[in-house]
């Protein structure tokens, strides 16, 4: 089969700069010839200017010549690899080589090369087969500024390569235990049924096998996976060696703690589900009294209108917020400004609250308006005669009969809130990155778990997370609900 | 204590009254609009508008008390300065809606506070010179004035909130009806179909419809077969085990659905489930489960026992009284939890996206999200096939929102 060897120099083209000592701009070649499933190969042949900090891979699966329109694909740091070691190929994720030899990688695990190197190669991962990818890398300094200047000229490459599967890993340990689940609960609800026989409970003969369908359904498709998880939190669980997996220990946990971005992230996700619940049961509080204005007309109207952003299937709302939050879009235009208001990490984090507050408010103003019709007149005649205020009214009167409504909402809201994937997902995918392989900027813990396991493919660390985050989650709700005594009311 | 003196005591206008809220709002969304102004980045529209905040938040805080006489001139001139500044920077602004309702909020209420600190009984009242005669004809005007007054805060609350709210919704219309890509600009200057007909002839938005119908009637249908024998047992016998098995429901409703992704995905791919819609049926109709069994078992409860006793003392059978007694009269029940089986089904993202890696299996969330890439953003395209998917969807929302309330809220709050 003939190859097409697409070889760019680019390095002419760029414009000369007096000042700033331009690094040259690499020499890229994909490796047609040594395409594998979802990976593409790259040469890249560099020389780097004592400016040189790395080098970083953009991908995109259109032109570019910024790269804010591209994907940051990898990192390659210039320095000193004096004391690394090089790790064997397949052991880290992203497969690098340099002079001929797997590359050398810091205590991190980030791939570097020594400022003399001629170039690197990479088997960059996660390229769909079959599709036409850009690739370019840029040269940046040590505060991550581009050395190139000008536009980018990404070549264009593609991996064609079949799906050369690893081996099936062995799925029998799981059928074995997904069937002696389904057996020990079945034998289980027999023994029951047998038990009350015995006890003479006659009006109950079918109730076992009534309730059986679901409790083998919840036992197989739930209790199963969670202990699953909790088991592959304590084993090297990855994309490269699923079914092989063995026992860590704690060691997933110490990584968590350990890397980078988790003590942000873990309060950027306290941030998010404070402030969205809080604003849901305000704002929704506030039109739940307003809807219900004694008197008001158009109540019907105003409630139905008021309901759309609960009731727009919500990922379509947050892809339109997205729409409206685009440099050209409405936003912008009603401003009159001209903003990239996802760019930036502040104005970005802001946002995606706000959205979710937008999306949130309908419901709790719907529960909430609920509670309120439910409450007895009476007392607001009679506080009316008394000249009570109306704010303390409120205070006095409805605050405290919303009490047992308002704090199963809000726990229910913070635990709904703390794991809404799908508005950071869509809106900002947890951009802007803050570093290669940290938690972006707007991630929550639940968006930052999916690139660990589905992005980088670390099964046993997002496992890890998510054990962590139950636990969280449990023991929030246990200081909660013994907090506000409300613990009674719940059972 | 006379009477007379008594109506002296209470009196306070209606508007003053009104005014203390109205003058708090129009600060808060005053500094809103000043971190608008902000960054749009004219120093003038930002100094007319810190101005007229200050003016407001000084009109709010020296309202009149009828004891102070300084205070309502002191108000009176406050008020008289936002109106200018108002003026004002509405005369130097674009006239766009933003501009028209941000100045509005710098008009209105110091308008209106102008204009009632202007009618002879204010002023009497403010200048501490009102007889107990004035006093009582001004509690009668508060009567009427006050649920007026009332009622439009409460309008006017309403109407922000409904703006917010349809806001996006009109855009996404405008976006389904305008030629090519338009993100912004004007609202209904160009009218065609050509997103629908380019949804409607394209085959990816029938197969992800298709794949998304299965997907939810599957889901329906299984969930309702585990959950309506389930939920029934519960409500009606008492048997060994009810109370670790009702509470095993309980806590399932404690696991989020994203904490067992990736053990759900690993099991699922173990079981060669992923990429069928098989493996989304059964994950979806399992975590919807708990909800169901619950929102069933309430609805059991009120169907009276003694009906299905006297039909057991027929000889009936349990069976038969099940399915000739309980369940018809607890259809509209099960209607409420099919749907809501269904609508989790049907507007669920992530699992969606998660199990299901190659397009042919794309349900409408997965596929509608793939519309807009990194680059080769669909906007138009996508707007219509939104619009195609949320018209039924919200339908159902508004008909049954108040079940669908009950059953979401049902697990937390009545457990």
């Amino acid at each position: 089969m003939p190859y097409l060897v697409a070889l760019l120099t680019l390095a002419g083209v760029l414009p000369a700069q007096a000042l700033m000592s331009q690094a040259p701009y690499p020499e890229l070649r994909a490796v047609d010839d040594a395409q594998a499933y979802r990976r593409i190969r790259l040469e890249v042949q560099a020389a780097p200017t004592p400016e040189t900090a790395a080098y970083q891979v953009w991908f995109s699966r259109f032109p570019f010549e910024r790269t804010q329109d591209a994907e940051l694909h990898t990192i390659i740091k210039v320095g000193d690899t004096a004391g690394l070691t090089r790790t064997p190929i397949g052991e880290a994720f992203e497969d690098c080589w340099s002079d001929g030899l797997p590359i050398p990688r810091d205590a991190s695990g980030m791939p570097v090369i020594a400022g003399s190197a001629g170039g690197f190669t990479c088997a960059l991962s996660g390229m769909l087969p079959f599709t036409d990818y850009f690739l370019a890398v840029v040269p940046v300094n040590a505060n991550g500024v581009s050395l190139a200047g000008g536009p980018l000229f990404p070549i264009r490459t593609r991996t064609d390569a079949p799906d050369l599967r690893p081996a099936e890993p062995d799925t029998r340990p799981v059928l074995f235990a997904l069937g002696s689940i389904v057996l020990s609960l079945a034998i289980l609800l027999l023994y029951l049924r047998w038990r009350d026989l015995q006890a003479g409970r006659s009006n109950a003969r079918l109730a076992h096998l009534y309730i059986a369908p679901a409790m083998i359904a919840l036992a197989a498709l739930t209790f199963y996976p969670v202990l699953y998880g909790i088991w592959l939190s304590f084993t090297d669980a990855n994309q490269t060696h699923l079914g092989e997996h063995v026992w860590i220990g704690f060691k997933n946990f110490g990584t968590i703690l350990d890397s980078a971005g988790t003590a942000r992230v873990g309060l950027f996700t306290l941030i998010w589900a404070v402030a969205n619940v809080s604003a849901h049961l305000g704002l929704g509080l506030l039109l739940a009294i307003a809807l219900n204005h004694p008197g008001l007309k158009g109540r019907t109207v105003y409630r139905t209108l008021l309901l759309l952003p609960w009731a727009i299937p919500g990922y379509i709302s947050v892809l339109a917020w997205r729409g409206m939050l685009e440099p050209a879009g409405l936003i912008n235009a009603v401003l009159g400004t001209e903003l990239d208001w996802l760019a930036s990490p502040n104005s970005a984090r802001t946002l995606v609250i706000l959205v979710n507050i937008w999306l949130g408010a309908p419901f709790m103003m719907m529960a909430l308006s609920g509670a309120l019709q439910s409450l007895p007149r009476e007392s607001y005649e009679a506080a009316e005669v008394d000249g009570v205020h109306p704010w303390r009214q409120f205070l006095h009167l409805t605050l405290p009969s919303l009490k047992s409504i308002v704090v199963p909402l809000s726990l229910l809201g913070f635990i709904w809130t703390f794991n809404m994937f799908h508005v950071i997902f869509l809106l900002t995918r947890g951009k802007p990155d803050v570093a290669f392989g940290e938690p972006g900027a707007t991630d929550i813990l639940i968006t930052y778990v999916y690139d660990v396991a589905f992005e980088y493919g670390n099964y046993g660390i997002a496992a890890a997370w998510s054990v962590a985050i139950f636990l969280m989650l449990f023991a929030f709700s246990w200081f909660y609900l013994k907090q506000t005594r409300a613990i009674e009311a719940i059972r | 204590m006379t009477e007379s003196n008594v109506a002296l005591k209470w009196y306070r206008p209606a508007e003053v009254e009104a005014l203390k809220y109205w003058l708090a709002w129009g600060v808060a969304v005053n500094l809103l609009v000043l971190g608008g102004e902000s960054l749009r980045g004219d120093p003038q529209s930002i100094q007319l508008t810190a101005w007229g905040c200050a003016a407001l938040l000084a009109a709010r805080l020296l309202l009149p008390d009828a004891t102070h006489v300084f205070k309502y001139w002191l108000c009176l001139s406050a008020a008289l300065a936002a109106l200018l500044l108002g003026l004002t920077a509405f005369a130097n602004s674009q006239g766009t809606l933003y501009d028209i309702w941000a100045r509005t909020w710098l008009i209105v209420p110091s308008g209106v506070a102008l204009v009632s600190f202007l009618r002879p009984g204010t002023i009497r009242w403010s200048l501490n010179q009102l007889d107990v005669a004035g006093a009582q004809v001004g509690l009668a005007r508060n009567r009427r004035m006050t649920p007026l007054l009332e009622s439009i805060g409460t309008h006017s609350m309403l109407l922000h909130g409904v703006a917010l709210v349809v806001v996006p919704v009109v855009w996404i219309l405008d976006v389904a009806i305008s030629p090519g890509n338009a993100l912004g600009g004007a609202i209904g200057d160009a009218f065609t179909w050509e997103h629908f007909v380019a949804v409607t002839q394209g085959e990816s938005f029938w197969l992800w419809t298709r794949n998304s119908l299965t997907v939810s009637l599957g889901t329906t249908l299984l969930g309702l077969s585990f959950a309506v024998p389930a939920g029934y047992a519960f409500s009606r016998f008492s048997f060994s085990g009810r109370k670790p098995a009702m509470f095993s429901f309980m806590l399932i409703q404690m696991f989020p659905g994203v904490i067992i992704l990736v053990p759900y995905f690993m099991v699922m791919k173990t079981l060669g489930l992923l990429n069928t819609s098989l493996g989304l049926i059964l994950a979806y109709s399992v975590t919807a489960l708990p909800l169901c069994v619950w929102m069933l078992k309430g609805f059991f409860d009120t169907v009276p026992r003694e009906l299905e006793e006297a039909a057991l003392l027929d000889g009936c059978t349990q069976v038969q009284v099940f399915s000739k007694i309980v369940l018809p009269l607890s259809l509209p029940a099960l209607g409420v939890t099919a749907l809501f089986s269904f609508l989790a089904a049907w507007n669920e993202y992530l699992l969606a996206m998660v199990f299901n890696t190659s397009s042919d299996q794309y349900t409408l969330p997965v596929g509608l999200a793939s519309m807009i890439p990194t680059n080769n953003q669909l906007w138009g395209d996508f707007a219509a096939a939104s619009v195609l998917v949320s018209i039924p969807v919200v339908v159902l929302f508004i008909l049954f929102q108040k079940s669908l309330v009950q059953g979401l809220t049902l697990g937390g709050v009545k457990g």
